[in-house]
This record gives structure tokens, C-alpha cells and sequence, in this order.
């Protein structure tokens, strides 16, 4: 948690493998990550860690399925076992009957929950949430974070970057950041 | 990513905008149509060449005024010079018949006629030819009727003469034309001879044709004077004997002619020595010329084509950074974004060379259908359409993919 500038977005960056560090180092499962490539880091964000964005940023094109198949497509899963996976997924989060509807065609909720599909197809084990639920809500809200507690329940680590209690008390640990530094 | 999903996704995305794409692969279309269209008509052209250059005489020699050459500019030849040339004469040819290599050397001069008449039927455009004995072996003509003109016909100058098969059919047509008086500008002459039909040589007939003894041809037509020399004057058809080469006997020709025009080691040949191979290069010389230009208005437009792709690709990379944003923080790799741009590109163009190929045979086909130039088309204009536009697909689409696949990350995935 942490007000506007504080820094929470660059962490989650740096978290996510999008960005590295200026200084210092970031060790991922025991791997200095800070030191890699564009593609070694393509990689680990593809096997290790699943987005959730507060923009959802599904491809507005591809249907829900479609959206879901993405990660695995670059990670080179089979076709047999990529339906299974979707369908799989899209069934957890409880959109297995939108499985063929564009992302445009479904509300704020389904959206994001089709973005949780798709963070959590190549079951990783870090899910990295930037502000999920500030475009939803309340009511939305609360039946997103049920399915997010579902799935720490089920033994995933999830971090969530948020400045809403409500969210944040969902948390089992809850750091606070001010002007890039942990408070 | 596997390369079919990435072709799978550059078509979905043209597809996706249908018009633009269209628009796009039309200069790729236009360029690819142009290359395929004239490669066609030329390889015809050439195709056509050949075949007319082998039913001329295939070994025959002319001995000339001048050195036949069409690849060259009019300016490289001084006419002037030309025209003060000695003409060639009767006893040359006999001279040149004498030498051992040869089998038969005749004089022929020509000239255009009105109209041949017979009984109020008239064949027009016709040309009227001074030949000698042997000479339907050096214009390799067959006699199908009765003979060809002979020594005694020259040197008694009779008034016969041996017709095509065009002026026989039009002045002779329920009629046995041997033994037949015909005219021509105002002189009468019996037929010998008629000659087996040849066809159409660069779309002039040479059926239309009657021969008469040269001695006959020079008492009526005395040889032009000056430049019309060069053209009108005689020209001797030497036929080389059997088992031996074109090479070998111009070699005896040109220095027996030399000979008999006393000419220095120090000077250069006052005559002209051209055969079926050296023509038939000088025309080809021309058919290569065409090429160097159609590859230079082709290579053109494929260009501008390319520009165009290359200007909608990086159009699609600035619409789509938030797309490229995503697809790398789910795990696409730099390569994997590059592929799917490039082949968006190759895709493109290629549509284009192929509807290019389609459009250009077709033009092909219809100049075949209307005129007599029989266009074809071999299997490697269809490849070099193709390599072409996946060339072109690839070097303008290069820079917009990398262009994507250097973004960003985090700056892509927050553009709007």
C-alpha cells in the first residue's frame, strides 16, 4: 500500500520482470533476475508469473478463450493440452459459458476475471495484481478478491498492489511504501 | 510462439482491416503484374523468333553491302560510305559457286510490286524476286510444282517465272497455273514453277512472292543508285556444300570477296557478310534491351509497393503498442514479436505477388487472344514472382517488426 509516487507500480515492475533495478539485486527462487536479458526475462515471465492489471488489457480481438491461450501459445504448450488448460481455467473463474465471447462483450467483472484466467494458465507461482479492482465495483470488488483468497488458499502467492483497505485487508501481510521506501 | 500460430495471427490481423490490406499489396500487385506480363510477351517474342529464324535458309550466308546489325544505334553506320560500296554482281556469285566449300551462291535483288494480274484476278502487295539455279536451296523454298528457275532461264533471259502459293491461289484459283502467262508492270511471264506455302515471318507473309531469272530482273530493273543501293541493290544466298560449317566457308567467302574487290590487308571489308546466327543475335540483342527496361519499371514499382508497406506496417506497430505491450508481459519473447510483424509484411506482399501472377498471366493471355504474339509463360516467371514479392515483403517489413519488438515493455503496455 502506499499513496500516488510512492513507488508500488516500479516494485510490481520490477517484481514482474518488466523492468530491472537500477541497483541492487532481485532474486527470484534463488535466481539473481536483475542481471538478465530481455528474453531470459521474457521467460521467467513466462513460466513464473501470471499479470493481473487494473486496465484488465485483454486483446479486445480475441475472444475469452482466445485471451487465455495467449501465455500459453509463447510458452509452447500442445494444442491438446492448451483447450484443456482454457477450459480449465476459464471454469475456475466461473466463465466456462463466456468461453467464446469477445473480451468487448463481457463486463468489468467478467473481464478481469478472464485476466485471472490468463495470469494463472501457465501456473505460475507468483501472481503480481496491479490495483485490480479499481475499476470495479464494490459489489464486483468483493467477488473478485473471494476468488483471489481462493486461489492463496489453493497455495499461490499473490501480491497486490492497492491504496483501498477493503482490498487490503484481505492480505496476510501488508507492506507500506512512501516515497519509495518501505515504512 | 510456432510459426503457424504467427501466420495464423498476421491473417487475422489483415484480414481485420480488409481494405487497408488490400490497398497496401496493390503496388506489390501492380509491380509483380507488370514483371509477370511482359516476362510472358517477351519469352513469346523470342519463342516467335526463333521459329521464324529457322525457316529461313539455317545455313545460308548473304553477302551484302552491309553488315546487318539491329542491336546497334543508326548512327554507327556511315551510309555515306556504305553507299559508295561496289555492288555485288552475277560473276561474284559464280565465282563464290566456284570455290570448293560451296554448294550453291546465287544473286538475288528484290523490289516491291503493285499488283501481279492474270485475266482480270489480281494478287496485291506482292514481291517480285531476281533469283538464279539453286536458288530455292538458299532461301530454302520447295518447289511443290513443276521447277525452279535454271541456268538456261538466266542466261537466255526467258520471261518465267516460279510463284508462291499466295499468287497462285489468287490468280490462279480453278486453274492449273503451270504454263499460265501472268503481268507484272507490264511484262508478261509464263509459270514454271510453283512453290509449297512457308507462312508468316514477323507478320509478313512470304508466300506473296514470284522469282525471275536475275539476268530477266536486271534488263527490266536496273540496280538504284546511292543510298537506295544499300537496301535495293543485289545480295548474293550462299549455301555452303555438305560437311562443311557456316565458319569455314564465310572465312573463304570473305576472302575471295576481298579478292575480288583488291582490297589492302590494311583495309576493312567493303561488303557485308551476315548469316541466320549473326541476325538472330542482334535481334536477341534487342529482346535483352526490353528486359534491362521492364526489370527497371518493375524494380520501380515494387519499390513504391514496398514503401507502402513498409509506411502501413509501422501505422499497425504505433496502433498496436499496447497489444505488443501485453503479448510481452505474458511472455512473448523479442523474436516472437518480431516474427509476427515480419510475417504480417511477407503475408501481405506475397497476397499481392499472387494476385499479381494471376492479373499478369492473364494480361498475357489476353495480348495472345487479340494479337498474334503468343505469350508464354514458363514456371520460373511464376517463382521469380513470388521470390519477388517475398523479398520485398521481407526487407520493407523488417524495420517496423524490430521497431515492435524493441518496445518496451511497461512504456508499451500503459500506451493509449
Amino acid at each position: 500500500m502506499g499513496p500516488s509516487g510512492s513507488g508500488k507500480s516500479t516494485l510490481m515492475h520490477i517484481l514482474g520482470c518488466l523492468d530491472t533495478p537500477t541497483s541492487g539485486s532481485y532474486l527470484l527462487d534463488d535466481e539473481e533476475v536483475s542481471v538478465y536479458d530481455e528474453d531470459r526475462l521474457a521467460e521467467v515471465r513466462s513460466r513464473k508469473l501470471g499479470f493481473v492489471f487494473q486496465q484488465f488489457n485483454l486483446l479486445p480481438r480475441l475472444t475469452a478463450a482466445q485471451n487465455v491461450e495467449l501465455p500459453l501459445l509463447y510458452s509452447r504448450v500442445s494444442v491438446d493440452e492448451r483447450e484443456e488448460i482454457v477450459s480449465t481455467m476459464l471454469a475456475k473463474v466461473g466463465l466456462a459459458d463466456r468461453a467464446h465471447h469477445r473480451s468487448n462483450e463481457l463486463s468489468g467483472g467478467e473481464t478481469q476475471r478472464v485476466a485471472i484466467a490468463r495470469a494463472l494458465a501457465n501456473d505460475p507461482a507468483l501472481i503480481l495484481a496491479d490495483e485490480p479492482t479499481g475499476n470495479l465495483d464494490s459489489a464486483t470488488e468483493d467477488e473478485l478478491m473471494e476468488l483471489m483468497d481462493g486461489l492463496n488458499e489453493q497455495g499461490r502467492t499473490l501480491v497486490i498492489v492497492t491504496h483501498d483497505d477493503s482490498v487490503a485487508k484481505h492480505a496476510k501481510r501488508i507492506i507500506n511504501l512512501k516515497d519509495g521506501r518501505l515504512v | 510462439m510456432s510459426f503457424f500460430a504467427l501466420l495464423g495471427l498476421s491473417i487475422l490481423s489483415l484480414r481485420h482491416h480488409k481494405s487497408r490490406s488490400f490497398l497496401t499489396a496493390l503496388g506489390i500487385v501492380i509491380g509483380v503484374t507488370t514483371v509477370i506480363a511482359i516476362l510472358s510477351l517477351l519469352q513469346g517474342l523470342n519463342n516467335t523468333i526463333d521459329e521464324q529464324f529457322a525457316s529461313l535458309g539455317t545455313n545460308t550466308i548473304y553477302v551484302q553491302k552491309m553488315e546487318l546489325n539491329f542491336g546497334s544505334g543508326p548512327g554507327q553506320f556511315d551510309f555515306e560510305e556504305i553507299a559508295k560500296r561496289p555492288d555485288l554482281t552475277i560473276e561474284d556469285a559464280e565465282a563464290i559457286a566456284e570455290l570448293p566449300t560451296i554448294a550453291e551462291a546465287v544473286t538475288t535483288m528484290s523490289r516491291e510490286v503493285g499488283a501481279l494480274t492474270h485475266k482480270g484476278n489480281e494478287a496485291e502487295k506482292c514481291s517480285l524476286k531476281g533469283s538464279g539455279e539453286g536458288g530455292e536451296a538458299t532461301a530454302s523454298l520447295i518447289v511443290e510444282r513443276g521447277r525452279f528457275i535454271n541456268v538456261n532461264d538466266q542466261k537466255r533471259r526467258r520471261m518465267v517465272c516460279v510463284i508462291g502459293s499466295y499468287i497462285s491461289i489468287n490468280l490462279f484459283p480453278d486453274e492449273d497455273p503451270l504454263g499460265q502467262m501472268l503481268e507484272v508492270d507490264g511484262h508478261k511471264y509464263q509459270v514454271v514453277g510453283v512453290l509449297a506455302e512457308k507462312g508468316a515471318m514477323f507478320g509478313r507473309s512470304q508466300d506473296n512472292v514470284a522469282f525471275i531469272p536475275i539476268n530477266t530482273y536486271q534488263k527490266f530493273y536496273s540496280t538504284p543508285e546511292g543510298r537506295a543501293s544499300i537496301f535495293g541493290g543485289s545480295s548474293i544466298e550462299v549455301l555452303p556444300a555438305e560437311g562443311v560449317s557456316v565458319d569455314e566457308a564465310l572465312l573463304q567467302v570473305e576472302e575471295l570477296m576481298r579478292l575480288r574487290h583488291g582490297l589492302h590487308y590494311y583495309e576493312d571489308n567493303d561488303f557485308g557478310l551476315n548469316t541466320q546466327s549473326s541476325m538472330f543475335s542482334s535481334l536477341n540483342q534487342i529482346t535483352t534491351i526490353a528486359w534491362i527496361v521492364m526489370v527497371g519499371i518493375a524494380a520501380n514499382s515494387l519499390l513504391v509497393g514496398g514503401i507502402g508497406i513498409m509506411n502501413i506496417m509501422l501505422v499497425s506497430v504505433a496502433e498496436r503498442t499496447r497489444e505488443i505491450g501485453i503479448r510481452k508481459a505474458v511472455g512473448a519473447r523479442t523474436r516472437d514479436i518480431l516474427m509476427q510483424f515480419l510475417l504480417e509484411a511477407v503475408v501481405l506482399s506475397l497476397v499481392g505477388g499472387a494476385i499479381g501472377i494471376l492479373a499478369g498471366l492473364g494480361i498475357a493471355g489476353l495480348v495472345s487472344l487479340l494479337t498474334d504474339l503468343q505469350a508464354t509463360a514458363m514456371w520460373w516467371t511464376i517463382a521469380i514472382g513470388f521470390v519477388f514479392s517475398a523479398i520485398v515483403g521481407v526487407f520493407f517489413g523488417i524495420y517496423p517488426a524490430q521497431k515492435a519488438s524493441k518496445l518496451n515493455p511497461i512504456d508499451a503496455i500503459r500506451y493509449e
